[in-house]
């Protein structure tokens, strides 16, 4: 399956306070890839990148099968961006903003804006400054969704967002790609929102990119296990240890988050003399948390 | 790429209307008024000089409002992407300097009206007034005069307006290092005069701004 | 015998102030004598002292001649000979046969380093130029100081300047159609539409009786000149309450203030230049003597004198005056051809400077 984005070796710096280095992205064409992070990570930093606004220090950036920000021109026509805030201008209407975008696309589906006007319930006349925030955020999906565009990138689109409003453009989103077959680019911190629509993930933390699996492998492959008996240093494990610690009461059980893992491991255990009293499934959200905590303290990605 | 043309300039005439019908209406409005001491009949022989006076007189607000329309046209060209901070138009499928052309193109189209009215308003008030034996109006040549001025201003503007912040940077640094250096030389004694310099060099000859300098006589000998 | 004593008596007593009047003149006429020499020494010191003076400013200088100018002048880098080849063509042009005289009266001239602070001697005899003018200003230098062969008051009056020859007759063509043109007098704005009789009133070649009512025609004209050239000259006195009825438009308050003017003093409606024009004309038109004829009669009016000088009567002279006036109507105020091309060419200049607005900017 050939990459919609494919970034190799990427470095950038701004200043001495941020750093991308070493990045490897394989964003797989048709998938619905969640890019996860805590706030002041990259995720931003990185869908600039992609978009080509701005330039890397080094390394390769593919989108679509094109060099960014080489083709910048030629890729964008084929990629619809939302924005964290909004980028629109203000004092146009819905519906010039709509005209005003049409213009650029030779691929704009003039229907599938209506519908989306229609769907969305926006008012037409309303100038795009004076709408809520979730109507603002309803009308940047539209534009993204009406370009038709091969690739969607969004950039936390449904932050600070109402419920109603976040199932409307979720929903609009699924029903894009089931009808295309288009790439959707997602970045978000709400990890359940994500673990709701996507099937790839990855994660990211410091300007590094912790981890990049299939949801779920990441979801599966994510436990909590209860350890009697292990050894100090562990060799060689078929599985990711991400973090490990003392149960709380004392005694000689441990708590150890691993990544993934599959049914069988656990015979692992009675090889160095160890045992699991119990293998507990992790939602998305702890996993998360426990990678986080994992990487932070060292840990590297595998 | 008309199509993006006509988006362009859409947009940029909704920013800009006010700009251009203000100025617009003024430009139609000053050579009406330089020649209402022509529009009675003739007043004698001591009307002539009176006249010139007051057409001189008026004529100095021609690069005014050269200079204002060139101003307030190019803030208005890039004052929506400012704001947006350039994503959007960063974002669309075109190069950076096609986008630049489209707007730089918009602003000159939009700058076309108050032009027209210039050469509308001096050619009407020449018709209505009743000039002095001896004095000629010059209508065509004042407006493609105003049109050489605000094309230069709008073009400088715009293109300081569409810098970066390092640009404007530089632009400030320039100029402050010549401030420096001409105080620096003052408290030395020397004979160094760099914003007389500047101004020969702007102001005259084939200067940027020797379109804006002289008498703007729509009525002469 | 006492008849004849009394006689004898009132003969010497009348005698005697006689006797001291004559003494009175002969002293009077000693001290003429004496101061008679005194004079004489004195021009002849004069004399010497300025022979002295010429061969100081002469010592080291060479004489230049170019047709009937002679100009000394110390070494130096101004372009003298140049100059005096451009300037001769004009002078001789203007003074014709009577330039012939002028290679009595050399004149010189000392070249100085402007920028220099070094003390130098004083020139009591011609003039000093800075030595780092161009051929133009050197030029223009040498027809300045060139005066006319023959000193005529009446003429310099009458002209209000000095007559001297022009390098650009064309530009002062230019500048008398702006005088006809934009004057405030209803007598020159008749003689540019083609009234000659005006012309020659307003030049005053014609009949120069009742000035007045022949230069400001209307009650307009009289008023503003009363207000704008004489306020403060009829403001005081018998004269102020006038001043104030011609300010409240009563014409005959404006005349009577006018008509109480010195003679000599009423304003001409049209500046020296149109009649240094005139007189250019003539001597153009009258070919080489027309200049000796201007000055051979220095008494007769200046109308007899300018038709004489130009071999015409006075009125074909001011037509051809007036037309070549009208010929030479200054250029517009255009933007000359180079700053269209300037403009667009800076206006692409910075279009393209923005065209280069950088993409990163985030």
């Amino acid at each position: 399956m050939s990459d919609a984005i494919h970034i190799e070796r990427l470095h950038y710096r701004v200043g001495k306070a941020f750093e991308i280095k070493e990045l490897d992205l394989h964003v797989p064409t048709g998938s619905i890839y969640g890019f996860l992070g805590p706030n002041g990570s990259g995720k931003t930093t990185t869908i600039r990148l992609i978009l080509g606004l701005l330039r890397p220090l080094s390394g390769r950036i593919t989108v679509l099968g094109d060099p960014m920000p080489e083709q910048h021109a030629r890729i964008l026509g084929r990629v619809g961006y939302v924005p964290e805030q909004p980028h629109l201008d203000a004092t146009l209407t819905v519906r010039e903003l709509i005209a005003f975008q049409a213009a650029f696309y030779p691929r704009w589906d003039r229907a599938r804006a209506e519908e989306l006007v229609a769907r969305f319930e926006l008012d037409g006349d309303q100038l795009f400054g004076r709408l809520s925030k979730g109507q603002k955020a309803k009308v940047m999906i539209l534009l993204a969704l009406a370009q038709c565009g091969d690739l969607l990138v969004l950039d936390e689109p449904t932050d600070g967002l109402d419920p109603v409003v976040r199932r409307d453009i979720l929903s609009a989103l699924i029903t894009y790609v089931s009808e295309r077959g288009a790439t959707i680019f997602i970045s978000s911190h709400l990890v359940h929102e994500l673990e709701r629509v996507c099937d790839w993930v990855a994660v990211m933390d410091d300007g590094r990119l912790i981890t990049e699996a299939p949801m779920e492998k990441l979801k599966q492959g994510t436990k909590r296990l209860v350890v009697m008996g292990a050894p100090a240093e562990i060799v060689n494990p078929p599985f990711r240890v991400l973090t490990r610690e003392r149960t709380n009461g004392g005694g000689a059980g441990e708590n150890w988050v691993v990544g993934d893992w599959e049914p069988g491991m656990t015979s692992y255990f009675e090889g160095v003399g160890a045992s699991v009293r119990d293998v507990i499934d992790l939602d998305l959200e702890d996993g998360f948390v426990e990678l986080l905590r994992s990487f932070r303290k060292g840990g590297t990605r595998r | 790429m008309i199509a993006m043309f006509r988006a362009v300039l859409y947009s940029q005439w909704k920013w800009s209307r006010l700009i251009v019908v203000l100025g617009t209406v003024a430009a139609f409005a000053i050579p009406l008024l330089s020649l209402q001491g022509a529009a009675r009949a003739d007043r004698g022989a001591l009307q002539t000089q009176d006249l010139l006076r007051a057409v001189q007189s008026w004529g100095t607000l021609y690069p005014l409002l050269a200079t204002a329309l060139g101003l307030l046209m190019a803030m208005a060209a890039w004052a929506a992407d400012h704001r947006g901070r350039h994503i959007h138009a960063l974002t669309l499928p075109l190069a950076r300097w096609r986008y630049v052309l489209l707007r730089f193109g918009a602003g000159f189209v939009l700058l076309a009206a108050p032009i027209a009215a210039v050469l509308i308003g001096s050619s009407l008030a020449v018709l209505t007034a009743t000039l002095p034996p001896g004095l000629q109006a010059y209508p065509i040549a004042l407006a493609v005069r105003f049109a050489f001025a605000v094309f230069v201003a709008y073009a400088v503007f715009f293109a300081v307006s569409a810098g970066t912040a390092r640009t404007a940077g530089i632009i400030l640094g320039v100029i402050a290092a010549a401030v420096f250096v001409q105080v620096v030389a003052s408290i030395a004694n020397l004979d160094v005069n760099l914003f007389a310099a500047a101004q020969t060099v702007l102001l005259l000859g084939p200067g940027p701004l020797a379109v804006f300098t002289g008498r703007w006589m729509l009525v002469d000998v | 015998m006492s008849r004849l004593l009394g006689l004898v008596v009132a003969a010497s007593l009348l005698a005697s102030p006689l006797c001291g009047q004559d003494s009175l003149i002969v002293r009077l006429r000693s001290h003429a004598d004496s101061l008679l020499g005194s004079w004489r020494e004195a021009q002849k010191l004069a004399d010497v002292a300025d022979s002295l003076e010429q061969v100081r400013a002469t010592a080291g200088s060479d004489t230049i001649a170019v047709g009937g100018l002679r100009i000394v002048v110390n070494p130096s880098p101004l372009p003298w000979r140049r100059a005096a080849e451009l300037a001769w063509p004009v002078i001789d042009s203007l003074y014709g046969s009577a330039a012939e005289d002028l290679p009595q009266h050399p004149y010189i001239f000392r070249a100085v380093d402007p920028d220099s602070g070094v003390r130098r001697a004083v020139l009591h005899v011609g003039v000093e130029v800075p030595w780092d003018l161009d051929l133009r200003a050197t030029s223009t230098v040498l027809l300045t100081t060139v005066t006319a062969p023959h000193v005529d008051p009446a003429l310099a009056a009458w002209l209000g300047a000095a007559l001297r020859p022009t390098l650009r007759p064309q530009d002062e063509r230019a500048v008398v159609f702006v005088l006809l043109v934009t004057a405030p007098s209803e007598a020159v704005r008749r003689c540019f539409l083609g009234d000659i009789a005006r012309c020659k009133d307003v030049l005053q070649v014609g009949d120069s009786t009742g000035l007045l009512a022949r230069w400001y025609l209307t009650p307009a004209e009289r008023e503003a000149l009363v207000t704008e050239a004489f306020t403060h000259y009829f403001a005081r006195g018998a004269t102020a309450p006038s001043l104030q009825r011609c300010r409240q438009h009563h014409d005959d308050a404006c005349t009577a203030l006018l008509q109480s003017l010195p003679p000599g003093t009423l304003p001409r409606p049209l500046a020296q230049a149109a009649g240094i024009l005139l007189v250019r004309e003539a001597l153009r038109l009258g070919g080489r003597d027309a200049y000796r004829r201007l000055v051979a009669r220095p008494s007769a009016p200046i109308g007899e004198r300018l038709a004489s000088a130009a071999g015409m009567d006075i009125d074909s002279l001011v037509v051809r005056w007036r037309n070549d006036v009208r010929a030479a109507r200054p250029k517009p105020l255009a933007l000359p051809w180079w700053a269209s091309f300037a403009a667009m060419g800076w206006t692409a200049f910075f279009g393209l400077c923005a065209l280069r607005s950088s993409r990163w900017r985030l």
